[in-house]
């Protein structure tokens, strides 16, 4: 089966955030990045099918020159092929025009299954699958929990919905999905995987927009949020706030 | 997926970790090889042979150094490296050397030439790593990031290669489902380029007796932070050290601060891993050093960036263990070769890690004879400037070990180059230096001030992260052990680390013993624990690939 | 076209009616000051139709090419929710930021060949026209967002962004008018079976007066006793974040947050919880929030009334022996 993956690179979070107030984005000469934690359950989603029905999975990142870093790291986990579309200022562009640029690539390359993750770690807009959905004109199934692909002629998915519940569909490739996390645990890349990865082509192209877009929406500035909530620290040592604690919210034990 | 059996990976040289020792010896080869095999030399060598291991997610991620760089190793390594667009931040523009008491800092009228840093270069260590590692790259090293050494593969007396980490293990050990077994790396030749206290070197150095002759190793701990400041306050290029306070007057150390432009300063402290007081804490140091008054005006109303800390190892030209062993080379940290009387040890890794190509290549041509050619490493660093440095320093680190007042004057007249006492003076193992003394809380509580942070913070500064279902990485052997060290010394390794990774939780009841909680996570790979344990009862190894500390441009 | 006028608000169908984030959607669309209307994507019944028609909105729609709707049918909606947005010429088109929403709304602004903000924490206006606040990085920070062009402008807006009980009710029921459109019939692409849940819910969070919950911080299935222990004492149910139930050390029906439950508890106390948006807008309407996070600008901390920054296993312990003393 013929399956892509599109994949995105963000900002790692887990230290500070070091923001660029001017330029509305972050400096990111200070910010390390690493593959979308969604995306690597797609990609392991994708790859897991190919290994079950044979067949390619091809990777697609739009950004600029460090996003090659993400489609190596791919490659290194098995698929077959990577293509770099290649944007300097991604981070400025609308949901929709990466939508198309992604969709230009892709209908090109006569796949049969296209995952994305659910939605990406830094900006969010978890639009990506759906906007590519109806650029190519193919169904969609999003919030993919778990899925079950038999034979390359049926997908079958189970999207989540409110407060726990789940809906199990049907639908015959092509089509879109987005992947939720946590449905799988993605493999690592492995030096043979790495070794390997060296040999496998990374195309460059240049993003093609259809246009013809009535508005767009742009970034005019990020910040951190002012905190509306007056929240009051307790300070000490743990005895000393949990004391704090206890006293001020009036809690008594029940035995 | 299937639960493979471990796979094996033919190399020619395998080169663990990626630092400028590692990475000089991987580009100083590959020019070597490349040249060999386009000449139509034999034996033929695989020119994609040359294996580098890191264990970081990305190159420069456990990379850390103050640092100022004598650029004369990398202009061996890379002639024209400013034209190659080798990242330096900026050249020494000015240099001082202060003497710091609590309030006071005294500005020294003349500094040891030693410690003249004209024509040198403020670099961040991190950023000069990604450069060399891309020239290796493209000259056609495999470089494999989140991939740490586990152990040396020993066959027959002979080092043949290393065993990569495991991946995809829980907390107990068992298989995930992703579980992914280390490979089994077979090389020719090994290069051990791990930095101070490396795991695969230290016991490389044991397997093999390499120590035999030598001074025991003596390190010391540097926590680093980089700063943003507002403009004005500080010119680019400055470079202060400083001794005195915080340490206490039998501590070995001192400070620094090195302005990297007008607006970003790296900060830092560096403590002799060799002293007496049980309580000393270096991150609580690290914080009264940027509340003084010399360091705090320039921090005030600024922006900590990054934290970090790593050792490093200083016990000089006596400590330096036999460089070479059957299939095995030792270079940079991982030997020792920093010089301690001029603090740096950049173009020493980068000048070792040329060396150890050198030789490495000898061997690879030499058939039968490769160890003996690997030998020759030893040879030509004798030979070199590296030992005429080091052969100057080489009893600098002994006279500070009781402190840096009673090593003031004979270290001066050391540097001068008066030679006083014995050829070769002893140093002390750290982890026998520490007594019982007066008991501090552990620095763990609120910040005061705005330049100080608590280290549960500082941590959160060094984006560290690891996969928290894994096994503990720091390996505790013997619960009694910890007990008597608690009741004798209170813990240490409570104060000493800089992440705050361990912590003695008292018993429940009264009778029993408390426990030691070890919060792996926060680990910033610095060795400390390994080197300081009195008991030498943890043993730090690597964790799974691609988790510890994440910086940028450290 | 400078005839677009008003607010659409096109609401969620739900077994109580109309869904509970619809509800805050109208709240908030009322609040915003231009003219509202809410389109209902079927045809109501009785008591959602009362519903409808007691709200204060200039006009009520429904749709009723999409009956019956027993069937999972995305494309038939996108179709006929387009055409009666094109009909209706809003300058905003707001949806809840739901499950399902999340599936059609992009779908919807790319037929309407608009651009679609989503999971919106708020619009505002100042003399540059209309902006939209996001949350960026996981809740870390806000973006301000502007549109640039013509045409309406579509918004997903998070739950929590108005108030349920505060939909203002309207003087006169206003009639329930339907779009005019029609729709050709075609076979759906999708098959669907019928929704349901993992698990028998033998947990209602939503009636707890106080909530216990556990987040990554936990680290282990075995330290949920140390919670559960803290829980019995206050006599709280036991909650976590979606980590800890992917991980399995507590069953999903405990789960907090967007794909778990809605909360608003009397006291909300968060063990190692970093506050990730998913988690929050499940909880953040509690009336008090007491956080326990090591990372002191955890996102939590935004929405705490009560921080401590320190371990939670030595905090929780603390906790658990001063209420004990008690």
């Amino acid at each position: 089966m013929k399956i892509a993956v599109c994949i995105k690179q963000v900002a790692s979070t887990n230290g500070p955030l070091q923001l660029d107030v001017g330029a509305g984005w972050l400096r990111e000469a200070d910010t390390a990045f690493e593959t979308n934690a969604a995306d690597s359950h797609a990609l392991e989603a994708g790859l897991a099918i190919r290994d079950r029905l044979g067949g390619e999975v091809l990777v697609v990142s739009l950004g600029p020159d460090r996003v090659t870093a993400v489609l190596r790291d791919a490659l290194a986990k098995g698929a077959e092929r990577a293509i770099h579309v290649v944007r300097e200022d991604a981070h400025k562009l609308d949901p929709a025009q990466v939508a198309e640029a992604l969709a230009a690539v892709l209908r090109e390359e006569g796949c049969e299954l296209i995952l994305c993750g659910l939605q990406s770690d830094d900006v969010g807009h978890g639009q990506t699958g759906a906007l590519l959905a109806e650029c190519l004109g193919w169904p969609l199934v999003g919030i993919v929990a778990a899925l079950e692909v038999e034979t390359p002629h049926k997908v079958r998915a189970r999207r989540e919905l409110e407060a726990g519940w789940s809906q199990w569909v049907e639908l015959p490739p092509p089509c879109v999905l987005t992947i939720q996390s946590g449905i799988n645990k993605p493999r690592y890349a492995g030096m043979k995987g790495m070794l390997a990865a060296k040999k496998k082509p990374i195309t460059r192209v240049e993003p093609q927009f259809a246009g013809g877009m009535r508005n767009q929406q742009v970034i005019e500035q990020i910040y951190f949020p002012h905190r509306a909530k007056q929240t009051r620290l307790l300070e000490g040592a743990p005895a000393d706030a949990a004391a704090q604690l206890v006293a001020l919210l009036n809690l008594r034990g029940v035995q | 997926m299937q639960h493979a059996e471990p796979e094996t990976i033919d190399a020619e040289v395998v080169i663990v970790g990626a630092g400028p020792a590692g990475l000089a010896c991987a580009l100083r080869l590959a020019g070597q090889v490349e040249r060999h095999n386009r000449e139509g030399r034999l034996p033929a060598i695989d020119p994609d042979g040359i294996f580098v291991l890191e264990k970081a997610a990305e190159l420069g991620m456990h990379t850390l150094s103050g640092a100022v760089m004598d650029p004369r190793g990398l202009a061996e390594l890379v002639p024209d490296f400013l034209a190659e667009g080798a990242p330096v931040e900026c050249a020494v523009s000015s240099d001082s050397l202060y003497f710091l008491t609590a309030g006071g800092a005294y500005r020294l009228p003349h500094i040891p030439a030693q410690l003249n840093n004209q024509g040198h270069y403020l670099i961040s260590l991190g950023r000069l790593v990604q450069w060399l590692g891309g020239k290796a790259e493209s000259a056609g090293v495999s470089l494999f990031t989140a991939t740490p050494a586990s152990r040396l593969l020993i066959e027959d007396g002979r080092v043949a290669g290393v065993v990569t980490a495991d991946q995809g293990l829980d907390r107990d050990g068992k298989p995930q489902a992703n579980y992914q077994p280390g490979y089994v790396l077979r090389a020719k030749v090994t290069v051990l380029a791990e930095g101070a206290r490396g795991a695969l070197a230290k016991c490389l150095v044991n397997d093999f007796a390499l120590d035999a002759q030598s001074n025991p190793q003596a390190y010391a701990l540097g926590l680093k932070e980089v700063w943003e400041i507002p403009a004005g306050r500080v010119a680019a290029g400055t470079v202060w050290h400083s001794f005195g306070y915080p340490l206490a007057a039998d501590m070995q150390g001192g400070g620094w601060m090195y302005a990297i432009s007008e607006q970003r300063v790296s900060v830092g402290l560096v403590a002799g891993l060799h002293y007496a007081d049980s309580g000393f804490q270096p991150h609580a140091a690290l914080q009264r050093y940027k509340q003084h008054p010399l360091i705090s005006t320039l921090l005030d109303g600024g922006k900590l960036l990054q934290y970090g800390a790593k050792t490093l190892a200083k016990g000089g030209y006596w400590s330096l263990p036999q460089l070479y062993a059957p299939g095995a080379l030792l270079v940079g940290d991982a030997a020792g070769f920093l010089d301690g009387m001029r603090l740096k040890g950049v173009h020493m890794a980068l000048k070792s890690g040329m060396l150890a190509a050198d030789a490495t290549y000898r061997a690879l041509c030499a058939g039968d004879a490769m160890d003996d050619a690997l030998a020759g490493y030893s040879t030509d660093f004798e030979a070199s400037w590296m030992k005429q440095d080091l052969w100057r320093a080489r009893n600098f680190h002994q006279i500070f070990q009781r402190g840096w007042l009673r090593g003031l004057v004979p270290g001066a007249l050391d540097m001068l180059g008066a030679r006083i006492g014995r050829e070769r003076l002893p140093s002390r193992p750290a982890h026998d230096c520490m007594r019982p003394r007066e008991q501090r809380p552990v620095d763990g509580g609120a910040s005061e001030g705005r330049t100080r942070h608590d280290r549960l913070a500082s941590v959160y500064h060094s984006a560290t992260r690891h996969r928290e279902d894994q096994p503990v990485h720091l390996r505790v052997h013997d619960a009694a052990t910890c007990a008597r060290c608690n009741r004798e010394l209170g813990s240490p390794c409570q104060n000493f680390c800089p992440a705050g990774v361990y912590e003695w939780a008292a018993a429940d009841q009264a009778g029993e013993t408390g426990s030691l909680r070890v919060n792996a996570a926060n680990c910033l790979h610095c060795k400390a624990c390994d080197i300081l344990d009195p008991y030498q009862n943890i043993t730090w190894t690597p964790p799974e690939g691609g988790g510890g500390p994440r910086y940028e441009g450290m | 076209m400078s005839d677009m006028h008003g607010t659409l608000v096109i609401v969620e169908r739900a077994a109580e009616g109309v869904s509970r984030h619809s509800l805050e959607v109208v709240a908030f669309a009322q609040a915003l000051g231009d003219p509202v209307r809410v389109l209902f994507p079927g045809i109501p019944d009785q008591s959602t139709a009362d519903l409808l028609q007691a709200m204060h909105v200039e006009a009520l729609l429904t749709c009723p090419e999409l009956e019956p709707c027993d069937v999972y049918d995305d494309d038939a909606y996108v179709e006929a929710i387009v055409r009666c947005i094109a009909s209706l010429n809003p300058l905003h088109v707001l949806l809840p930021h739901s499950y399902t929403a999340r599936d059609h709304a992009p779908r919807l602004a790319a037929r309407l060949k608009v651009t679609l903000v989503s999971d919106c924490i708020a619009i505002e206006h100042d003399e540059k026209g209309f902006f939209y606040t996001r949350q960026l990085f996981q809740g870390r920070t806000h973006a301000r967002v502007r549109v640039a062009g013509e045409g309406p402008v579509l918004v997903t807006l998070q739950a929590g962004i108005g108030r349920a009980e505060s939909v203002a009710r309207g003087a006169v029921a206003a009639p329930l008018t339907p779009c005019a459109i029609e729709l050709v019939a075609r076979a759906a692409r999708v098959s669907a079976e019928a929704p349901f849940r993992e698990s028998a819910r033998n947990v209602d969070l939503t009636r707890a007066r106080i909530l216990v919950a556990v987040g990554r911080g936990i680290k282990s299935a075995e330290n949920i006793a140390l919670a559960q222990r803290l829980a019995d004492l206050l006599g709280a149910e036991l909650a976590a974040s979606r980590a800890v139930c992917d991980e399995g050390w507590l069953p999903i029906e405990r789960q907090v947050g967007s794909s778990g439950q809605t909360v608003a508890p009397a006291l909300y106390i968060a063990l190692g919880i970093s506050g990730a948006v998913q988690h929050l807008v499940g909880m953040k309407g509690a009336d008090t929030i007491v956080a326990i996070n090591k990372d002191a600008s955890a996102p939590i901390f935004d929405v705490a009334d009560y921080a401590i920054v320190g371990d939670l296993f030595e905090v929780v312990p603390a906790l658990i022996q001063a209420l004990e003393n008690t």
